[in-house]
């Protein structure tokens, strides 16, 4: 029943803790259980205000904090969560993402009925019950403390000392997100079936996570990160432990990333997803599980780089091309992304195998181009509905360009990021991943995403050329204007993916000022 | 420089706005931008002869090395002077080519300055990343250019096709220059021009950027998209087609042959590709009648020319190459702009249907007749001294590279056929073919050739014949630019091979055209479905079908298929990990079993295992799954664990209620069967994993090299503890804040289920819990019976043995669950084991009596004991802390009672009884909402059926 821990058992040193170190995760946190008070406590229409003023302001207060703590290289709580500059750069960048992510999220315009979640995730869908309680405009606020509990797992995810810690990390940034997942207020059917797979799916790799972590730790004797890099600079005798354990915590991380062969919950799940928590869980999401990957395989495995580059190797070749190919024949906008994100999850696997200090500056940069990119991406897709509700049929996306060529406009432009063309933030990180590729000697690889690059481009396009230079259908769906929430959201990401593709030399100065992890 | 790229951008983001004033006559204020660079150009260009080049650097990317590095030197300013050129009088030649449409035409303004822009930059930019850059912009400026028509369906097709072609030879070239910076240090393209690197990289890299080359400048086998891109509209074509974008190809081989012609795979690439394209494209021109696609298939054979030119290798093979470039540009351009002209004046550009135009438009005819002229190598036209240089180029080849004869021979047969087609289109498109009929019958009737739009093709004529003229002061210029100052360009060799060729080729021409028209139409001689249009189609097509296939194979929406890919794959690694992980040895010390008897509870669970997943009762199915937990037991009592033992089996039967409550509510049968070959598939994944995760855990004990924590439990267990039962010390003492943990886990547990199972208000206030099913209902007292709660129950349901073995048992129970808590410190037992027998004391109840039955033997709210058993557990750990010491430390009190004897009291006691209270109140939680709460619904259901799901209070 009990987990053992591997603590000493001698008298029990009371642990130090530094609360500076780790204050955004505290104004996250803290939030977040205040939020699951403002739930019980608070009369029902009082919750929604308190909610957004309480997420956003710990949001904002979490990001100022990360940015106080720039300078901090240490390794706190026992060892249990070490903050260094990519582990700041990475929990800056979660926050920032969800802090976009969670505007769209508060919107409340684009939908008639309300915003974009079921006002009671319990109700039997399509039941009088359902339809009373979306009659009389209830709301459903415990998404905001789920969302908060969920982003503070990622922010912790990269930060996690221990692979015990990361596994915590994992499953508090997991579970809300099935939680999420289920609570589209359109397709309640759809929504719910993606839940249930997403949740037993991502159950299962976290077990594998689990086991490959007691694998470690039978080698190494310690969970923590560094104990096992050191276990590893001995000779290696128990090498069947550690090979085991790498390729089972990797799975695990690798399912949470969406890399082929672990992605096949990917379109599932985005599509049933409400579209602004898919556009939340595409960025952050990703963001955190690259961070916790790169922690663990360049902290803790750095030693056995030989052999875990050539699995990765393997995993970004399947990645990339299924993704691109896939994602051709989708008829379904959120399922095309969902393949896209899996198939730049490919290419972001390209600077991990380049396994050197600027594969992981490539693999910052890529993360953030392709986060914002897709935060934006998905709150575009939020506003184009019909009376059913959002429009993803791709069919019923022709000759957008000539009735809103704003909204198209806005959504070509994070096509073409995706893409990597020049002059939007894809660019930039396609480039530095590949660059760091071929400097390492990956030049196989990098030709392979080069091709897969083309593919992909070739359907981003096409759905470009779709909105432009197609007729649109008489009857077909409209552009909501929505309120200032995904307006903002929408610029914010328009900004990042052109000010970071244009002039991205602050971004790689503060990247390569991060330098690497702390052991 | 960057100041004037930074002017045509800027240009571009106002030319909409212009053309929306001015309409078309916004084209001569655009043209005035790439005019003022000609003029800055030129102006230069005694600069340039002095220093060689001029430079320009602005940091914009260090950290990438990506940097606004610009450098002039003698080719690029050739190059440059081209594109700005060209690019002005097309402009000019836009204003009236566009004169009578408005739609589209500030798209086409916008993408056309912006193209320019980006054409110039490429040209002169001197890091490759930062070319890289501008190819890319030229790529996607040129697809907008080329769907500038996108209503019709071709018109996108052709655009698509043009950008993923050229996107993807971007993207290798990027490759290729990643490649050779990676290796050299540097992305400058001087530098690496300079410092070219050896060995397999420039290869690989070589053939990387030969892909870009190849798909920008449309040379065999990527040229398909060149005559398809003839969608565009014509002054489009004129300065992509001919001028600009496909020579930024040409360019980059220009740059790159110093550095690359010692490579055998880029010289011999060359040589033969371009061959191919030369001969292919002019043979393919001979049989069009479409006369635009006449000279696009032309272009694709002259790029093939150029290309082919360079591949010999040797400098004046370089010299001839950058001649090649600009007469080229120059005629070529030409003859577009009159295609358009006539297009524009007739509406055709058949030349089957064109006749009489040569009297109507002498001037078109003399631009069209100087145009060809230089293409078919007339002298004095420039096109002639520049096949003149390749005739003299063939003669020298480099060693290891094809004879002189076999490039002689290519280079005559393609001047043969270019000589036929050349003829063809101006005689096709200027003759008077039949001066009988009306020319109304041959074309629509239209307007006369207006003047301004004679000019520009006009004046690229003459440039053309003005260059051949002013050879002499020209010459210098253009072998600088070639880098290759020290030959001669002169328009009089004497008479030698190279003249002699060329005129035998005029004359070959001639006698070709004649043989053709004698014999009618041309005839195909390549297959189509050889032809790499068709090829790309069947990649598309075959792209897509995979793309189809694929998903329909693994993304069925399937949960049971997902889960059987990630667990082969997961096989898959852990045979990788047994086979690749060194020394795969069993732990020391293992022997089959301890007693034989373990062997059979083996054999047993299989065959229960093998039954459950054959059951087609999901009752049976449960039961046996069961019996393998009870096989725990079994193994745990034969290693000498009587505590997990026990643990284990009361864990089992309740998990066994709960599942039983549950599935009552289902279909008794599991009705999906899956078929045969589902199951065969299944075992194919299920046994191989099984016996993999078996061996796997086995082989890792064996590894393991850290000592186990567990033996280091057993003195502190008894020291802190105070206690000898090593399972309930650890839960209630070493680990009691895990345990802690749990419990409030189980807890959130309990009021989750019991939430969903009574939640079912339509609006208003949070969910209530029905108060019949969780208080006791007052029952009628007069009867004697075993159980009250039975009375509700009816006659024919209830069993008056069952009844009283329960009536016998309960108490029994719950004095042995008593026990069990207060003796589990020392012996088998504990809060844990003593909470689950008590909680299997009310299942009894319950499934004896009925629901009534459990609300009679545990008269209070299931959510009271949680909270009491959390508050219990919560208090203990904070009462040490009053005591002075840590949370949850224990503290132990010895006493002598009277009867008891020693009395040995642990504070963690107390916190036993809040596991115990937790577990009692996590059962009686579950009975209540899984149990009396469904029979409460199935029985209101039953009496009202017209309630309609909602149940009548």
């Amino acid at each position: 029943m009990s987990a053992l821990l591997a603590a000493d058992l001698a008298p029990f040193p009371v642990p130090s803790i530094e609360y500076s170190a780790i204050s955004p995760l505290i104004a996250i946190f803290g939030a977040a259980v205040l939020g699951v008070l403002v739930e019980a406590l608070l009369p029902r229409t009082a919750r929604r205000p308190v909610q957004l003023v309480l997420t956003f302001g710990a949001l904002a207060v979490a990001f100022g904090l990360v940015i106080w703590q720039r300078d901090t290289r240490a390794t706190v709580l026992e060892g249990a969560v070490t903050i260094d500059g990519p582990t700041l750069f990475l929990q800056g960048t979660i926050i920032a993402l969800a802090f976009v992510a969670a505007l769209v999220m508060a919107e409340r315009r684009v939908d008639v009925a309300g915003d974009d979640f079921a006002p009671r995730a319990s109700a039997l869908p399509g039941s009088d019950y359902e339809r009373d309680l979306t009659r009389l405009g209830w709301l459903q606020t415990e998404v905001w403390p789920l969302l908060l509990f969920s982003i503070g797992g990622m922010v912790l995810f990269p930060a996690s000392g221990d692979l015990l810690t990361m596994f915590i990390a994992l499953e508090v940034l997991s579970l809300p997100l099935y939680l999420l997942t289920g609570m589209a207020r359109r397709r309640r059917l759809l929504s719910q079936e993606a839940s249930l797979k997403y949740f037993v799916l991502g159950a299962f790799s976290s077990a594998l996570f689990l086991y490959g972590v007691a694998l470690l730790y039978g080698f190494a004797g310690t969970v923590s990160l560094s104990g096992i890099a050191e276990a590893l600079t001995d000779d290696a005798q128990q090498y069947g432990l550690v090979l085991g354990g790498t390729a089972l915590v990797a799975i695990g991380l690798l399912f949470k990333i969406g890399a082929s062969p672990f992605h096949q919950w990917t379109p599932d799940v985005y599509q049933g997803a409400p579209t602004s928590v898919t556009g939340f869980m595409a960025a952050c999401t990703k963001v955190a599980a690259f961070g916790a990957l790169l922690k663990v395989l360049f902290v803790a495995l750095g030693g056995v780089r030989w052999d875990w580059a050539p699995m990765l190797w393997v995993i970004a070749v399947l990645t990339m091309v299924v993704g691109s190919i896939v994602a051709i024949t989708q008829t379904d906008m959120k399922r095309m992304l969902a393949y896209s994100a899996v198939a730049q999850a490919g290419f972001v696997l390209v600077g991990v195998v380049a396994a050197s200090p600027d594969g992981m500056a490539g693999t910052l940069v890529y993360l953030v181009a392709y986060g914002f990119a897709s935060v934006g991406a998905f709150a575009v897709v939020t506003l184009v509905r019909d009376a059913t509700g959002e429009a993803t049929h791709l069919s019923q996306w022709a000759g957008l360009g000539k009735r809103s060529p704003l909204v198209a406009g806005v959504f070509a432009l994070f096509l073409l990021a995706f893409a990597g063309i020049p002059l939007t933030s894809g660019f930039i990180g396609k480039f530095a991943v590949f660059t760091a590729g071929v400097a390492s000697g990956a030049v196989a690889l990098v030709v392979i995403a080069v091709v897969a690059s083309a593919i992909a481009a070739f359907f981003y396009i096409r759905v470009i050329l779709l909105m432009f230079f197609h007729d649109p259908a008489p009857d077909g769906p409209a552009v909501v204007v929505p309120s200032s929430m995904t307006t903002i959201a929408i610029a914010v990401t328009v900004a990042v993916t052109i000010v970071v593709g244009v002039i991205p030399q602050p971004l790689l100065a503060l990247i390569s000022d991060a330098g690497v992890f702390v052991r | 420089m960057l100041l004037l790229i930074a002017a045509q951008l800027v240009a571009a983001l106002l030319a909409p706005a212009l053309v929306r004033w001015w309409g078309p006559r916004a084209f001569f204020a655009l043209a005035l931008v790439p005019a003022a660079t000609f003029g800055w150009l030129l102006a230069a260009l005694p600069r340039l002869t002095a220093e060689g080049a001029v430079r320009e650097q602005v940091g914009w990317i260090p950290t990438l090395r990506l940097d606004l590095d610009l450098r002039i030197d003698a080719l690029a300013a050739l190059m440059a002077l081209l594109v700005t050129g060209v690019g002005a009088l097309i402009l000019l030649y836009s204003r009236w080519y566009f004169a009578d449409e408005r739609e589209g035409l500030g798209r086409y303004a916008f993408s056309f300055m912006a193209f320019a822009g980006a054409m110039l930059g490429l040209v002169v930019s001197d890091n490759v990343l930062l070319l890289y850059v501008f190819w890319e912009l030229t790529t996607i400026f040129s697809y907008l250019l080329i769907a500038q028509y996108y209503d019709v369906r071709s018109s996108r097709r052709a655009a698509l096709q043009a950008l993923i072609v050229t996107t993807f030879g971007g993207l290798a070239m990027l490759v290729g220059f990643v490649l050779l910076g990676a290796v050299s240090g540097s992305y400058q393209l001087s530098y690496l021009v300079a410092h070219p690197p050896q060995g397999g990289v420039a290869v690989a890299a070589a053939v990387l950027l030969l892909l870009g080359v190849l798909s920008k400048s449309a040379i065999v086998p990527l040229h398909f998209w060149l005559p398809s891109a003839m969608a565009a509209p014509t002054p489009v074509s004129a300065y992509l087609h001919a001028a600009a974008m496909v020579k930024a190809g040409i360019y980059l081989i220009a740059r790159m042959n110093p550095q690359f012609a010692a490579l055998p795979v880029w010289r011999w690439s060359l040589l033969v590709l371009g061959a191919a394209g030369l001969l292919v494209g002019a043979w393919k021109a001979l049989r069009q009648a479409d006369l635009k696609l006449l000279l696009a298939y032309g272009t694709v054979s002259q790029l093939g020319f150029m290309a082919f030119s360079f591949g010999i290798g040797t400098p004046q093979a370089a010299l001839a190459g950058v001649l090649l470039i600009v007469a080229h540009a120059l005629y070529k351009s030409t003859t577009f702009l009159v295609v358009g002209a006539i297009d524009h004046a007739t509406g055709t550009r058949d030349l089957r249907l064109l006749s009489g135009l040569g009297r109507r438009a002498p001037l078109l005819a003399l631009a069209a007749a100087l145009g060809i002229a230089s293409m078919i190598g007339v002298p004095p036209l420039l096109g002639f001294v520049a096949k003149d240089a390749v005739y003299e180029a063939a003669r020298g080849t480099l060693p290891a590279g094809p004879g002189p004869v076999v490039l002689v021979a290519v280079t005559f047969l393609g001047a043969v056929l270019t000589v036929a087609y050349g003829v063809r289109f101006w005689w096709g498109a200027f003759a008077t073919w039949d001066p009988d009929r009306p020319e109304a019958d041959r074309a629509r009737p239209t307007h006369a050739v207006g003047r301004g739009i004679v000019a520009a093709p006009l004046l690229l004529a003459l440039a053309g014949l003005g260059a051949g003229l002013t050879l002499p002061w020209l010459g210098p210029a253009l072998a600088r630019a070639a880098g290759t100052p020290e030959l001669e360009v002169g328009l009089w060799h004497g008479i030698g091979l190279p003249l002699l060729a060329s005129l035998a080729g005029l004359l070959g021409g001639a006698v070709l055209v004649v043989a053709l028209r004698r014999r009618g139409a041309v005839r195909a001689l390549v297959p189509e479905h050889l032809e790499a249009q068709a090829q790309y189609r069947r990649l598309m097509r075959g792209l897509d079908r995979v793309a189809g296939e694929v998903t329909g194979a693994t993304q069925r929406g399937s949960l049971p298929f997902y889960l059987g890919a990630a667990l082969v794959v997961l096989a898959a690694l852990l045979l990788w990990v047994l086979l690749a992980g060194g020394r795969p040895a069993l732990p020391g010390g293992w022997e089959p079993w301890d007693s034989p008897a373990e062997a059979w509870v083996a054999v047993l669970t299989v065959i229960a295992v093998v039954a459950a997943a054959r059951s087609r009762q999901r009752l049976a199915a449960v039961l046996l799954v069961g019996v393998s937990g009870y096989a725990m037991v079994a193994i745990f009592v034969m290693r000498g664990a009587p505590d997990l033992a026990l643990t284990q089996a009361l864990v089992e039967t309740c998990t066994l209620v709960a599942f039983v409550l549950v599935l009552r509510k289902l279909p008794k049968t599991i009705r999906h069967r899956h078929s045969g070959r589902q199951r065969a598939r299944r075992l194919l994944i299920a046994i191989p994993l099984g016996v993999l995760v078996a061996v796997g855990g086995a082989v890792a004990l064996g590894m393991r090299t850290a000592p186990a924590i567990s033996e280091r439990f057993p003195g502190p267990v008894y020291d802190f503890g105070g206690g000898r039962n090593i399972v309930n010390v650890i839960l209630v003492d070493l680990r009691a804040w895990d345990t802690f943990g749990e419990i409030s886990v189980l807890l959130a547990a309990a009021t989750g289920v019991a939430s969903l199972v009574f939640l079912r208000r339509p609006t208003g206030s949070p969910p209530q819990l029905d108060q019949n099913a969780r208080r006791r209902t007052a029952l009628p007292a007069q009867h004697r019976t075993f159980l009250r709660g039975g009375l509700a129950v009816a006659a024919e349901n209830r069993s008056v043995v069952l009844e009283l073995a329960t009536r016998v048992l309960f108490p029994t129970m719950i004095v042995l669950s008593v026990y069990l808590l207060f003796a589990g410190h020392n012996v088998p037992g504990g809060g844990f084991t003593g909470g689950l027998v008590a909680g299997l004391a009310l299942v009894v109840r319950y499934l004896a009596a009925g629901r009534y039955e459990l609300g009679e033997a545990a008269p209070i709210d299931a959510g009271l004991v949680l909270g009491l058993g959390l508050l219990f557990a919560g208090g203990t750990g904070a009462a040490a802390l009053l005591t002075g010491g840590a949370v949850l430390q224990s503290t132990i009190w010895t006493a002598t009672l009277p009867l008891f004897g020693d009395v040995k009291l642990v504070s963690a006691l107390f916190f036993d009884i809040g596991v115990y209270l937790v577990v009692v109140g996590l059962v009686l939680d579950i009975l209540r909402s899984l149990g009396a709460e469904l029979d409460r619904r199935e029985e209101s259901a039953g009496a009202a059926p017209n309630a309609g799901g909602e149940p009548a209070r």
